[in-house]
């Protein structure tokens, strides 16, 4: 049973082999040859598929001990025949390197100028990413000198309030003052008025006596 | 700059005053117009002690300005006597921090007998400020500031009492009293909320109030967290609450990891100053205990 089922694994082997140069070969071509190529693959991949569908029953046949090798293996052979058929799908829609350079004239460092290309895009991206954050610090420590700026207006806010009421009731301080000294200004002028009154009556008194003590001789 | 010239001048500047000083202690002199010789004799005193700090001697500077000091109060002008303790205080701060100490200690009492609660309080901060950095006695530093918010309070300056509070609450929380630092916390930040200029920092408390939370109980912690969260929406969007949320689950799954991890994010993005990085420490230790326990 085994012997069959490593029959198989060769025959896989060899078709594979040929569909994989065919499916290269494919976009380099055009027109007629391309269809027919196209159509052989086509064949070719029908008959790995059956081939697949007798090892799978072989391996079901196959008693328990030796089915896991056997099966680990059937799962690699699948996983080749899907990636065969996608590379085939793709060629077939592919447009072929030569074909386009022959239409753009370009040399046969293109997909490598392309990769230079993807690579400093993405040293673009990093150092954009790079500025984006050292901005966001930027933002961060200048909303931080932001709030102490606002604590120290908010005090010197209060501060400017106290000493305006201060200063008025200054203000006030120095009007009833001045209205203290205007009354004193007023009643050393009444003193004085009235000692210079006194000092008359005084004299006029003084002025009589003698006058009357004179006149009494 | 002949700094010696002022040196000799600044002395006799000083012989005079004190010869003057003694002529109107004298019966004659006190009787001959006394208070005018000591006005001059203050004066005088004034000026040498000027001319010391022109000749940055500020030991005789600061002595020159305390005989000052106390002539005025001989003369009971307080508030002449005031402001020379005070310059004596300023001078000796470059020289002998004590002594500074006791200067800006009399001049308080004389403003706080003379109902200036503000100028007291400035002058609290002041030696709260030599405390810190000077003599550093952390409690009595702590005292003078809380003295000082008390005056701003009683002065309706809530911004300067706030400011006072703060440093009180750095210190005492590095001292472990972390429930009055709570307090403290909470109380700046519910005011800082409704004022406009403020609101930006109140994210800033909250955040210190959920630290020290933390170091306290981690229960605790998520409760105070919900109770901001409900009171200041936009606490919820900062990066902090979010720091804030990520170390209690970390601390819940008792993974040092996942905390150090964003600790670090967060420092990429702003620096933690020197208190955060303690805080932040302390309570990354009590998990490394509580591990170090379960294993």
């Amino acid at each position: 049973m085994s012997s069959n089922f490593e029959a198989y694994e060769q025959d896989f082997g060899t078709l594979t082999a040929e569909i994989t140069n065919k499916i290269g070969r494919i976009p380099k071509l055009g027109g007629e040859e391309k269809t027919q190529l196209v159509l052989n693959v086509d064949k070719q991949l029908e008959e790995v598929r059956e081939l697949m569908e007798q090892m799978d029953l072989e391996v079901r046949e196959l008693p328990i001990q030796s089915r896991g090798m056997y099966q680990s293996r059937l799962k690699s052979y699948k996983g080749e025949m899907e990636k065969l058929e996608k590379d085939f799908k793709r060629s077939r829609i592919a447009y072929s390197d030569e074909v386009r350079n022959e239409l753009l004239g370009e040399d046969a460092g293109s997909s490598e100028s392309q990769r230079a290309h993807l690579l400093d895009n993405t040293e673009k991206l990093e150092r954009s990413s790079r500025r984006l954050e050292a901005g966001y610090q930027i933002a961060v420590e200048t909303e931080q000198v932001g709030q102490e700026i606002l604590a120290n207006l908010h005090t010197d806010r209060e501060k400017i309030q106290r000493s305006r009421d201060r200063l008025r009731e200054t203000d006030a301080n120095l009007g009833k003052s001045s209205r203290i000294l205007t009354g004193m200004l007023r009643r050393i002028i009444q003193n004085r008025v009235l000692v210079f009154v006194l000092g008359a009556i005084i004299l006029i008194t003084i002025i009589l006596a003698i006058y009357f003590n004179v006149r009494g001789r | 700059m002949d700094n010696s010239g002022k040196e000799k001048e600044a002395s006799a500047l000083m012989a005079e005053a004190e010869k003057k000083l003694k002529s109107s202690q004298s019966f004659f002199g006190a009787l001959f117009g006394g208070s005018s010789k000591m006005e001059e004799a203050c004066d005088l005193y004034a000026r040498a002690a000027n001319m010391y700090k022109m000749a940055k001697n500020w030991c005789a500077a600061g002595n020159a300005f305390s005989q000052a000091a106390r002539l005025h109060l001989q003369l009971q002008s307080k508030h002449d006597a005031a402001t020379n303790f005070i310059d004596a205080g300023n001078a000796f701060k470059k020289a002998d921090p004590q002594e500074a100490i006791n200067c800006l200690n009399r001049a308080i009492e004389i403003y706080t007998d003379m109902g200036r609660f503000t100028i007291a309080a400035k002058h609290h901060i002041s030696i709260a400020e030599i405390f810190e950095t000077e003599l550093v006695d952390i409690d009595k530093a702590i005292a003078h500031y809380e003295q000082a918010a008390d005056y701003y309070k009683g002065e309706e300056s809530t911004s300067s009492a706030n400011k006072c509070l703060l440093k009180v609450a750095t210190y005492v929380a590095q001292l472990e009293q972390y429930q009055k630092a709570i307090e403290i916390y909470e109380q700046v930040g519910t005011n800082a909320m409704d004022s406009t200029l403020l609101k930006y920092s109140a994210k800033d408390y909250f955040f210190k109030a959920a630290l020290c939370h933390f170091c306290v109980d981690m229960l605790n912690a998520k409760l105070a967290l919900q109770k901001y969260e409900e009171m200041f929406p936009a606490f919820s969007d900062s990066r902090e609450c979010k720091l804030v949320k990520k170390l209690l689950d970390a601390y819940e799954e008792q993974n040092v990891d996942v905390y150090t991890d964003a600790v670090k994010e967060y420092d990429t993005v702003s620096r933690l100053d020197q208190w955060l990085t303690t805080m932040l420490l302390r309570i990354k230790k009590t998990i490394q205990e509580d591990e170090s326990d379960l294993r």
